[in-house]
């Protein structure tokens, strides 16, 4: 597929957001409330959800990819790199067949998002330490992500109605 | 701005997704919470390093003292706790409770075993990601899952 100057700008501003939320995410550990490994508000989805309403599966892939690749090689841990892998690769084709399906509002693709994600990251758990020891987490994880998902939709949710108030053309 | 279709108002396709979640949640809580009832064997925590066992013992045997496990250039140290003890007993009374396991320190940068805190009942576990260790405690309770203890 090829891009424009413009996406590909986009694409990489987006990327850039995405990394700057992880990190921003680090500011409120959710874990403190909650101590269980993985657990985290996920901000940098809102991010994915609105680059695959605007831009598209395709774009929205290459924008999970390289955040995760750089999320990884960043923190220096390529255990981390499977997790964010594993966990976005997930979360992104739960969304891509729910926004196919075409019935559910961004509340409802955010949180099928946000459970595939964690069970992505279970997966890379179990697959990480040879054991099923981490399924002991799925569902709190999965209880989690209904807030967590609910709460990058409704992100995702105002800044399309911002969005829609300007005359910016994205694609 | 152009975006494909979107709504932000909710609707029944949503309730379907969330109802979806909370089946899996609750389907995977019975599969793996369920599963660890009483066996009739002591509780027993089992230290799995790399996914290979590493150590087994009674949660009792840390009263003799701390044990530490390391993997890479991480370390943690398994120490002794009882669930209830935190209440003060009266007329000098031994603490009682559930004894288990918790993380008394870890060097590992998320500190995520330590904040789980005390685990008590079989298929309980702490899991240190990026040590890659995981203690699991299998077997039923000692003592119907309530033990008296002397700490000190």
């Amino acid at each position: 597929m090829r891009l424009t100057t413009k996406q590909l700008t986009l694409c990489a501003v987006l990327t850039a957001l995405a990394l700057a939320l992880s990190y921003l995410e680090n500011l409120f550990p959710l874990a403190l409330a909650i101590p269980i490994p993985g657990v985290k508000l996920g901000l940098a989805n809102i991010v994915t959800v609105f680059a695959l309403y605007a831009l598209g599966a395709f774009q929205a892939l290459m924008i999970l990819f390289a955040r995760c690749l750089l999320g990884g090689m960043f923190a220096g841990n390529m255990n981390a790199l499977l997790f964010s892998l594993l966990g976005g690769a997930a979360a992104m084709l739960a969304m891509i067949g729910l926004v196919r399906l075409g019935r559910c509002s961004v509340y409802g693709v955010s949180i099928g998002g946000a459970a595939a994600h964690n069970c992505g990251q279970i997966a890379a758990a179990v697959l990480t330490l040879g054991s099923t020891a981490p399924l002991y987490y799925l569902p709190v994880l999965l209880a989690v992500s209904l807030a967590a998902g609910a709460l990058t939709g409704l992100a995702a949710a105002c800044l399309f109605q911002a969005l829609d108030h300007t005359n910016l053309r994205i694609s | 701005m152009r975006t494909r279709s979107w709504s932000s108002k909710p609707n029944g396709w949503d309730a379907l997704v969330v109802l979806a979640v909370i089946a899996l949640a609750l389907g995977s809580a019975l599969a793996v919470w369920g599963g660890g009832g009483e066996s009739g064997e002591a509780l027993t925590a089992v230290v799995i390093i790399d996914g290979k066992e590493a150590d087994r013992f009674s949660p009792a045997d840390l009263l003799e003292g701390p044990r530490t496990y390391s993997n890479g250039s991480y370390t943690l140290e398994a120490a002794y706790g009882l669930r209830g003890a935190e209440s003060a007993p009266l007329d000098h009374e031994p603490p009682s409770g559930e004894a288990g396991v918790r993380v008394a320190w870890a060097d590992c940068p998320t500190q995520d075993c330590v904040r789980t805190g005390l685990i008590t009942r079989s298929g309980q576990s702490i899991v240190c990601l990026p040590g890659r260790i995981i203690i699991r405690l299998e077997g039923g309770a000692p003592d119907g899952g309530i033990v008296d203890a002397v700490v000190g």
